[in-house]
């Protein structure tokens, strides 16, 4: 049984979470060459890779960097640190 | 050596050589072999590859895994495939029950097999045929899958000259090999995409132009 070092909870069974995918900023301001870049291409390569984990039982969003060749989970991120302002909170400030 | 093919074993290709756009070579741990026509065939490992020359592909890699059981009498001659428990299982000539279920829910460059998968898959088994309920697992494993969006290869020309691809297929495309290696070659030598293959191009994605492919397993479409 794998765990996962949830920073509110403590280690959690894997198959409570489910995997969001790559942490990625979209380019707001874009052409579609640079928009279809961001839509599909991904950071394939083994490394760490800093992704968004969804804990089913809480409906909480956890962001951790995991080394995705070893499956070991490093550290969580907090939320603060991967949000980004939308134009339309901008226009709307 | 018959037709002009050397298979060199125990030989890793550490870099991608290029100068001004175009493959001058590549670099092993057992020397440098130049050469201005590379084609990169190495399903889960074709990140390490592509990055190499800095190319950006959509390609992630999850893990597929499959186990055996111990051997039992004949029962089944068939394959049996459900969609809605989304599990397969075969008997193989040896007696052993062969199953497997969907790709792994994270990316993992690793052919590591998990407890998690044998627990989910037996939940379905017993579903399926209730009477499993007391087969062992003998073995399972795993197989890194390079999986793309919209479950296509990608294949032919990339936008470094000389570099081609053949990846991307992900769960499937066993049966596709002869037909893929001929499109593939014929590719390499007169240095355009063959008409078969044009589908699945490099450049699909950032045409927004994607296959949609019916044809691959343990995926869910």
């Amino acid at each position: 049984m794998k765990l996962i070092p949830c920073p509110d909870l403590g280690p959690r069974p894997r198959n409570e979470f489910d995997y969001g995918g790559e942490v990625r900023r979209p380019p707001l301001d874009a052409d579609d060459k640079c928009w279809a870049e961001y839509v599909y291409n991904r950071s394939g390569q083994p490394g760490v890779l800093r992704e968004w984990w969804y804990h089913r039982p809480t409906g909480n969003w956890y962001v951790f960097e995991r080394d995705t060749q070893r499956d070991e989970f490093l550290i969580s991120i907090p939320l603060k640190e991967v949000q980004y302002a939308l134009p339309s909170d901008e226009t709307t400030a | 050596y018959q037709r002009g093919v050397e298979i060199h074993q125990k030989t890793a290709v550490t870099a991608i050589v290029e100068k001004d756009g175009r493959v001058t070579g590549v670099q092993t741990n057992r020397g440098f072999i130049q050469c201005n026509k590379v084609v990169s065939m190495v399903a889960g490992s074709t990140p390490r590859i592509t990055s190499m020359l800095g190319l950006q592909t959509p390609i992630e890699i999850f893990p597929l895994q499959a186990c055996v059981s111990e051997p039992v009498k004949p029962f089944l001659d068939t394959i049996i495939v459900s969609g809605s428990l989304h599990v397969y299982v075969s008997q193989s000539s040896r007696g052993e029950l062969v199953m497997g279920a969907s790709v792994d829910p994270s990316v993992l460059h690793s052919t590591r097999s998990s407890f998690d998968f044998v627990e989910e898959l037996a939940d379905k088994m017993l579903d399926l045929f209730p009477f499993t309920g007391r087969l062992r697992v003998m073995r399972q494993w795993a197989g890194m899958s390079d999986i793309t969006p919209d479950f296509a290869p990608i294949m032919g020309k990339t936008p470094v000259e000389g570099f081609y691809l053949d990846a991307g297929w992900g769960t499937w495309g066993f049966k596709a090999t002869p037909v893929s290696g001929k499109t593939m070659a014929d590719t390499v030598v007169n240095d355009r995409n063959h008409e078969l293959i044009e589908p699945f191009r490099f450049d699909r994605f950032r045409e927004f132009d994607l296959v949609g492919e019916r044809g691959a397993a343990s995926v869910g479409h």
